[in-house]
């Protein structure tokens, strides 16, 4: 099969495996099964196809389908392959948590199979949004992912999770419709200096053609863009809707907001960002990104340590990493490399930490950190694994968020920020004590007496495992296929046409980067 | 050969930790012994081929992007020497501890658990990675990483003050490591390397930013003011930890990585060897008026080892002014100091196990109950405060010889070195009051009854005894 139509392939399996969920939603406990069965089917498709993808874009350069209206380039690869391998880790980890929650009576037969048939296509609009290449359909589907994952918000139905879900949707919504002002801006924009207005819809000719751009308006789209679409990433100070849909959703739910949603928002704004970078200079966006992400970090970080709860301290710490991400891809092209890493990081580890949450919670039926003790004791697999998510998403060694957040050090340095970077360490030491107390507070101390020994099931532990395993190569010898990835989506982003970052550098030291290509062509290269 | 053995060294650890905790929890402590004593084989193994060998130093390239080196081992006469001592003295803790983490135990009954044997080991590794790391990328690894254990080895008995201890540890150490985040991103970015041996290259501006950042994140984990408020609480860590972390390994982390930088750094400006010596003063003069107030042994200790980690900091710091001798010395006290802290820690450490306390003032004729911890003891309080032929004497020497020599042509040198005199034999007379009071004399109740500590106890005890006599020679024969 050609790249284009694995391409098409993986988005119609979520789909299909939506489908067939919502079909049994009125059928018995058989065609439920089945509807699971599919489920896993779809997931494990979903990390292949998308690994295959992007990997064939790593090497080969992009690829299109249906006319040009997908668009798979190095930059939304990396995406995608994030975008798979977190689906399929929190679709197994939802078999484990939504099987704990019906064998107990949470959730009726009917809900269940809604969840899955959600979760599916809850996905299926993510990857929309990331390989889509029409501007307006890159809104669409990131409001249909607003759409699906709301009712996976309320999925239980009661009366906090209702409330975040409806502050969810008008939250963003509203915030969309700032993205909707600058995505038709900018193709009002482009529409009136082509030739041919048809094509001004592509975000592949706008980006060809930016240099023709009316800059006053490029100025305008990008911080409509940016303030709509950082609603759905969570900037500060458009993230009001992020800690409560986070905390209330399922976990795998939070998950998968977390690591993949927020992803794809941010993609958007990176999308509009090169074209603006290549229209206007780089100096105006990349301040915007600056300032945006260094609020969300400062202001998220306070928010880690003050939060009593497990999950909307998560929440919080996404808003931070999203922060980080933005303002690492300000600083340079080390910061792009960095922030790129970050993407793959954060979102490995947040998936960890939000796998581990929903077990504290399923265990304990609190999320409150006052309340929740000794999960060592109670469950060691858990316990153990809690505390290597949080040591991890505090950016110590050797898991994967400390190279890129030292990447990200490095590349301010670089850009003579002395003092900036002072002030982000100083926030990230912040996080990391918050995310330390609450390992202290919740998996150290005394076993509650009323709580029962032992694991949940193999389903809630086993992608856990998993994920610290990919944490940990990531932290020390990162795979030449990732490098290789990241390089690429950098040079998209940084909109070059080296063969590699490495010559974008500067680097001291390096004398002849040509003379280097001759034996060592790519980053990936050691 | 050379980088096998290195890679084995590192490696071990890492891999017996993750075994302890798949085994049965019976079998955990046995497999940290095993793999300590690997790693420990490894170290020694390795000083020996290196001293062997022709060349004075080697260094791997293991990890490199382009020609950006990420981490690579640098093995030289420091390197080894100081691997010895944080392995060899990782391996007799965990000896140690095989006596010491029992029900038997009577200020803390408790049977090790594996977490504590694997961080342990974890620790163990990764100073062997620090110290044979060579970049400065490698070292704010392993430094982070060390961080993380000692938070989690310090909170071991998980009580509300010991998890409050360990995140104040925790948090301290990292916001010193900052220092070390800005060192090698400038270092990175005036030269496109990592490599300690770079610093050489720098520009005078950029070296002494690089220095400061090293030195900030070295005041940090050596405990010095103002970040030294961790050590003094990390005490409710269990004692072997004590012995190991806040001894001989931990708290080395600071004065190695500003030896490594030094010695790599070339002509180095001198202001920062003034704020080395300024630091390093007002440490030693606090840490002194710190003896004062002490009445548990253990926090003693930690002050103790607050103004030992002072003078290492003013031998190197005098280095800076160009003494090689200050360098060698500052060296030397690396090694010495801990093997002779080890030993004291483990001692107050035997005194918890057998009599149940540590308070000084309940402590009374050890001698007439235990012989060997008022040996110990004796040895301990004599090799610190520097009395010959005990090893603190020759490292504290050529600190004091070298920064008369240098009072030469740095006239403000004279006050400080007379006030570090004053300071060392004030502190051998306050460290030899206790010892009158505790350790000679009739035996108080507690002490009367106590209990006979086990066999492993014991063996560590007495290596570590002779070692407090003979470390200054290997260390002297090693560095000529």
């Amino acid at each position: 099969m050609s790249p284009t139509e694995i391409l098409l392939l993986l988005m119609v399996v979520p789909f299909v495996a939506a489908m067939i969920s919502f079909l049994a939603l009125r059928g018995g406990e058989a065609t439920r099964k089945f509807a699971i069965g599919c489920h896993s089917l779809s997931m494990v498709l979903i990390m292949i196809l998308s690994l295959t993808v992007a990997g064939s874009v790593f090497i080969d350069g992009p690829i299109q389908a249906l006319d040009n209206w997908l668009y798979i380039d190095g930059l939304s690869a990396l995406f995608l392959s994030v975008l798979g391998v977190v689906s399929f880790l929190t679709g197994m980890y939802s078999i484990g948590y939504i099987g704990h929650e019906y064998k107990h009576g949470e959730l009726s037969g009917t809900k269940v199979a809604l969840y899955y048939g959600l979760f599916n296509l809850f996905i299926a609009t993510m990857l929309l949004a990331v390989s889509s290449n029409n501007v307006i359909m890159m809104w669409v589907a990131i409001e249909a992912t607003t759409i699906c994952s709301v009712f996976l918000v309320g999925l239980y139905g009661q009366r906090s999770s209702l409330e975040a879900a409806w502050k969810y949707i008008i939250i963003c919504s509203v915030g969309l419709a700032f993205g909707l002002f600058g995505s038709i801006l900018t193709y009002s924009n482009a529409a009136a200096v082509f030739a041919d207005p048809a094509n001004a819809i592509f975000w592949t000719d706008i980006h060809q053609n930016a240099k023709a751009l009316d800059p006053t308006l490029v100025h305008i789209s990008f911080i409509f863009v940016l303030i709509g679409f950082g609603t759905k990433v969570g900037l500060f100070p458009m993230h009001a809707w992020l800690p409560d849909a986070h905390s209330e959703a399922p976990s795998p739910v939070s998950a998968l907001l977390s690591a993949g949603l927020l992803n794809c928002a941010l993609l958007v704004i990176l999308r509009y960002y090169i074209i603006t970078v290549k229209a206007i200079g780089p100096d105006f966006p990349e301040t915007l990104m600056l300032v945006f992400g260094f609020m969300s970090v400062a202001v998220s970080a306070f928010f880690i340590i003050t939060q009593h709860d497990i999950k909307r301290k998560l929440a919080y710490h996404s808003v931070e990493n999203m922060g980080l991400i933005t303002l690492a891809i300000a600083l340079g092209p080390i910061g792009v490399i960095a922030g790129l890493m970050h993407v793959i990081n954060h979102s490995l580890a947040k998936t960890l930490m939000f796998c581990g949450a929903g077990n504290i919670l399923l265990k304990y039926g609190t999320r409150d950190i006052t309340v929740v003790k000794g999960i060592l004791k109670v469950a060691p697999m858990t316990g153990i694994l809690v505390a290597i998510g949080a040591l991890a998403l505090g950016g110590v060694p050797p898991f994967s968020m400390f190279v890129s957040e030292f990447l990200m050090v490095t590349a301010a340095i670089s850009e003579d920020m002395p003092f900036f970077t002072l002030a982000l360490l100083s926030l990230l030491a912040i996080v990391l004590g918050g995310l330390a107390h609450m390992v202290a507070c919740c998996v150290m101390g005394d076993k509650p007496d009323e709580i029962e020994k032992g694991e949940l099931s193999f389903m809630t532990i086993a992608p856990m495992v998993v994920i610290v395993g990919l944490i940990v190569i990531m932290g020390t010898f990162i795979p030449n296929q990732v490098l290789h990835g990241i390089d690429r989506a950098a040079l998209v982003l940084l909109d070059s046409d080296e063969p590699t970052v490495i010559n974008i550098l500067n680097l001291p030291g390096i004398v002849q980067p040509t003379e280097m290509l001759a034996t060592k062509p790519t980053l990936a290269q050691k | 050969m050379l980088e096998t053995i290195a890679l084995l060294t590192i490696i071990s650890p890492f891999i017996g930790a993750i075994l302890t905790v798949l085994v049965p929890k019976e079998a955990a402590k046995w497999v940290c012994q095993l793999f300590a004593g690997i790693a420990s084989f490894g170290a020694i193994a390795l000083a020996v081929t290196f001293l062997s060998g022709p060349e004075p130093s080697v260094t791997y390239s293991l990890l490199s992007i382009g020609q950006i080196e990420i981490f690579g081992l640098m093995v030289d006469k420091v390197s080894t020497l100081i691997t010895v001592a944080v392995v060899v003295l990782g391996f007799l803790v965990s000896i140690y501890s095989l006596g010491y983490m029992t029900e038997g135990n009577r200020e803390h009954p408790h049977t090790g658990q594996p977490r504590y044997y694997a961080f342990l080991l974890v620790f163990i590794g990764a100073m062997a990675g620090l110290v044979l790391s060579s970049t400065i990328l490698g070292q704010l690894f392993f430094f982070e990483v060390t961080g993380a254990c000692s938070w989690s080895l310090i909170g071991y008995y998980q009580s509300p003050k010991s998890l409050k201890s360990a995140l104040k540890a925790l948090l301290v150490t990292h916001v010193a490591s900052i220092g070390l985040f800005i060192a090698a991103a400038y270092l990175f970015k005036e030269t496109g390397t990592f490599a300690v041996t770079a610093i050489a290259g720098l520009d005078d501006s950029t070296k002494t930013i690089v220095f400061l950042g090293v030195l900030f994140a070295a005041w940090g984990k050596s405990a010095q003011l103002p970040l030294h408020v961790w050590l003094p609480d990390a005490m409710s860590a269990p004692t072997p930890v004590s012995a190991y972390l806040h001894a001989a390994s931990m708290v080395k982390v600071g004065v190695y990585i500003f030896a490594r930088a030094i010695m790599s750094g070339g002509e180095i400006p001198e202001i920062v060897g003034v704020i080395g010596v300024v630091g390093a003063t007002i440490t030693l003069i606090y840490g002194f008026v710190m003896y004062l107030p002490q009445k548990d042994l253990k926090r003693l200790l930690a002050y103790s080892t607050i103004t030992q980690l002072s003078y290492i900091f003013l031998a190197l710091s005098l280095s800076i002014f160009g003494s090689q001798m200050a360098l060698d010395g500052a060296i030397t006290y690396i090694f010495n100091h801990a093997f002779a802290k080890s030993l004291f820690f483990l001692v107050a450490g035997a005194l918890s196990y057998s009599v149940g306390t540590r308070m000084l003032p309940q402590l009374k004729g050890i001698i007439k109950t235990s012989p060997l911890l008022a040996v110990g003891f004796c040895v301990a309080a004599l090799a610190i405060t520097g009395v010959p032929p005990f090893s603190g004497f020759f490292s504290k020497f050529p600190l004091f010889a070298a920064g008369f020599e240098l009072s030469a042509t740095h006239s403000w040198l004279m006050p400080i070195m007379i006030l570090a005199l004053i300071e060392s034999v004030a502190s051998f007379g306050w460290i030899l009051y206790w010892f009158g009071k505790s350790v000679v004399g009739e035996p108080s109740d507690v002490v009367a009854k106590a209990k006979p500590i086990p066999t492993s106890m014991k063996f560590v005890l007495v290596i570590l005894i002779i070692m407090s006599l003979c470390s200054s020679f290997i260390a002297a024969n090693w560095l000529v």
